[in-house]
């Protein structure tokens, strides 16, 4: 049976070369139907079977408008993710489906999805760049990545996070719970993009998605070498700087 | 145009030019000839000094009748420099930071080193680029006549984010009785302002040859801004750059109001269109960059009620500064080398797109890690994915040679972008890879380098494959 990805709004969420994330997937199973959704058109998974569902970086304002597509489809979505289907929401995708955002500086303050039970304030002034590393159930070697945003979000810890950061900072600078998990739901503010960066996550994911026999990922040898390399860099307490310490 | 800003002899001070104001400027000019004397240029300290001196300094010092900002993501050096090239050649006294030093610092110290000892002003225009990011420290107490916007596509991800912001930045920093010269083909520049603004478009007309269907990972500007239906594309050049309409609610690109036509085979002129009225110009750079930097000066000048006659005298005589590139021919081997700005996904993008513009079989020596900014924050090498490295996996490039420290990630985001993994050969440093590429069977050989290591690896590497060319030959 094929297997349908669904990249949700790929006209307006693609920034930061998270797409790549995509791409990746598409490379490792060539066999997958990619379905791209656009804006105002009627999402796969509200009606049909999906096998991963994909939202990227937005812009603010893209941010409004994805909430406004996915709000009529709240609760097909709890309803697949507490089911198994498989969800990636990277960068500030994932605060779309929490309670609310806010930002001050573009004067709105909106309720998000509602999924998640999580609030995203929007500081226009304050941008974060970071590195993260950190741990995540599925595989043993850690996750790397990097942050660039002008969000942070607050939660109460009880809401599972998709990695625990070891260094760099979490969903905020006050916690090492970095994104958001449940059952097959991954979203995280990381960008790198995260299943490029993190062979063995993307192998994790592959396994996930067709555990029989499970695929291997594409360029396995290069994409290796890529994360062995950057995860010495980031065990070297050098590279490390103190605005990406976890405060509190 | 609606609104007459012809530059009068005169001077005009913002409000408050009090002592502290004077001191200030004292200062900066001795801190100005301090540094001079230390054989600096001395382009942004002496601002900074004036500023702590007096902070609201940048409202209220002297300035010419009329200042000009010149903003946007990428052209506005150059344009910064044809305007007031143009304008020097009209016959006007033109303060400009020429230099490129376009933070607030930069552009206080311009202003400083335009004004007498008394603080009157010695200038009739002032010719002002700023760093886009900077609007909000700067235009509401400059206060500028004209903001000219040349572009807003991708840049820095840490800093820039997106360009969407960027604009946002701009026009929250923008007075509504700014004159905003745009260009049209950019939808996101040319929404700058508000209603309230006068807005004068400059484009550049198709050549026929443009595609309808936009390419790459850095398209800004897909869906309508009224009503979210996909645009389609009248033509499209690279990024967003191009014209659109939607078919849904009939939104277009803004009409532009000062044109550049195609040039013409046979006489190599180009039509100037200035409201209707059209002049020949003969340009010193045909390249498509160089033509938008020349239609947002006309415009300009247009603007500035210059008569379209002499814009097209005045504009056919400017020749662009010196760019960042090379391209010779060594022992029957093209040797080019481009700077290639590395953590900037759209600039890499463009130096890729040149390289496969480019006739014959081909080897490319890439050395664009921004290694610079691992010392002062963090590197994120997220902008490769954001860089159509597709362009590189054209069969005519028969290999490519990475040096330097994120050669892993670069021959993962070559293997991605479909480049034959045997085609790519790693080295730690980022210069040995001329030494080592052949110069057999090869037509053209690209040395690609960021900013930072513009002389340790990209003269290095120059050097050494001229000396390579040229020993072959002899």
């Amino acid at each position: 049976m094929t297997l349908t990805i669904e990249m949700l709004f790929p006209e307006i969420a693609n920034l930061y070369g998270d797409n790549a994330n995509i791409d990746f997937l598409a490379r490792c199973l060539p066999q997958a139907r990619i379905a791209r959704t656009g804006l105002n058109e009627t999402p796969e998974f509200a009606s049909g079977k999906v096998d991963l569902v994909y939202l990227g970086p937005l812009t603010e304002q893209g941010q409004l408008r994805a909430i406004k597509r996915l709000l009529p489809h709240r609760d097909r979505i709890n309803h697949l993710i507490d089911s198994g289907t498989h969800f990636l929401f990277t960068h500030n995708a994932m605060e779309t489906l929490g309670s609310r955002i806010t930002n001050a500086e573009m004067n709105y303050d909106e309720a998000g999805v509602g999924i998640f039970d999580f609030s995203t304030e929007v500081g226009m002034f304050e941008r974060y760049t970071g590195k993260v590393m950190g741990t995540f159930d599925g595989v043993s070697q850690p996750i790397v990545g990097y942050k660039s945003q002008f969000s942070m979000v607050s939660s109460s810890p009880e809401i599972p996070g998709f990695m625990t950061t070891t260094r760099g900072i979490g969903r905020n600078p006050t916690t090492h719970v970095e994104g958001v998990r449940r059952h097959n739901f991954i979203g995280t503010s990381l960008i790198g993009p995260v299943l490029v960066m993190n062979p063995h996550l993307a192998q994790w994911l592959l396994s996930s998605l067709v555990p029989s026999p499970a695929p291997e990922i594409a360029l396995k040898e290069i994409a290796v070498a890529a994360y062995d390399a950057r995860l010495r860099e980031f065990h070297d307490d050098r590279t490390w700087s103190s605005f990406e310490r976890v405060s509190g | 145009m609606t609104e007459s800003t012809v530059p009068v002899p005169g001077n005009r001070h913002g409000p408050r030019f009090g002592l502290r104001a004077l001191a200030a400027v004292w200062i900066g000019k001795c801190a100005a000839s301090a540094l001079r004397l230390l054989g600096r240029e001395g382009t942004h300290v002496p601002g900074r000094i004036a500023l702590w001196v007096c902070p609201g300094l940048l409202g209220c010092i002297a300035r010419p009748d009329t200042v000009i900002v010149v903003t946007g993501t990428n052209g506005k050096t150059t344009t910064t420099n044809l305007l007031a090239d143009a304008l020097g050649a009209i016959g006007l006294r033109v303060s400009s930071n020429r230099a490129g030093s376009n933070l607030r610092d930069g552009i206080v110290a311009t202003l400083i080193s335009g004004v007498s000892l008394t603080g009157r002003c010695r200038n009739d225009v002032a010719v002002l680029e700023m760093d886009e990011r900077s609007a909000l420290r700067v235009l509401p107490q400059l206060a500028p006549d004209i903001v000219v916007c040349t572009n807003l596509t991708r840049d820095s991800i840490k800093r820039n984010a997106h360009p969407e912001f960027i604009a946002w930045v701009l026009s929250s920093a923008l007075s509504p009785t700014t004159t905003l010269v745009l260009n049209s083909d950019d939808l996101i520049a040319a929404s700058l302002g508000s209603d309230s603004n006068v807005r004068v478009f400059y484009g550049v007309d198709p050549t026929g040859d443009e595609s309808r269907e936009p390419s790459g990972s850095a398209v800004d500007a897909s869906i309508c801004p009224r009503c979210d239906e996909p645009l389609e594309w009248l033509f499209w050049r690279f990024n967003h750059i191009g014209r659109v309409r939607c078919r849904a609610c009939g939104f277009t690109s803004p009409k532009p109001d000062i044109r550049v036509s195609p040039i013409d085979s046979t006489t190599g002129l180009r039509s100037l269109v200035i409201n209707s009225e059209s002049v020949s110009v003969r340009l010193a750079n045909e390249s498509v960059v160089n033509v938008y930097n020349v239609a947002a000066v006309a415009a300009t000048l247009d603007v500035l009620n210059i008569a379209p006659k002499t814009i097209g005298s005045v504009v056919g005589s400017l020749t662009p500064p010196p760019s960042r590139f090379a391209d010779e021919t060594v022992g029957g081997v093209r040797l080019v080398r481009l700077l290639t700005k590395g953590l900037v996904g759209v600039a890499v993008s463009r130096a890729f797109a040149h390289i496969l513009s480019v006739p014959g079989r081909k080897v490319v020596l890439l050395a664009v890690d921004e290694t610079t900014d691992r010392f002062d924050g963090v590197e994120n090498t997220a902008w490769t994915y954001d860089a159509d490295y597709e362009y590189l996996a054209d069969p005519s490039i028969s290999a490519i040679y990475v040096g330097g420290v994120r050669r892993h990630d670069q021959a993962l985001r070559l293997a991605m972008a479909g480049v034959d993994p045997t085609r790519i050969v790693l080295d730690e440093s980022e210069t040995r890879g001329a030494d080592l590429v052949p110069l057999e069977g090869v037509d053209a050989i690209f040395n690609l380098h960021s900013n930072h290591n513009a002389v340790v690896t990209g003269d290095v590497v120059h050097g050494k494959l001229r000396t390579r060319l040229m020993e072959k030959n002899s």
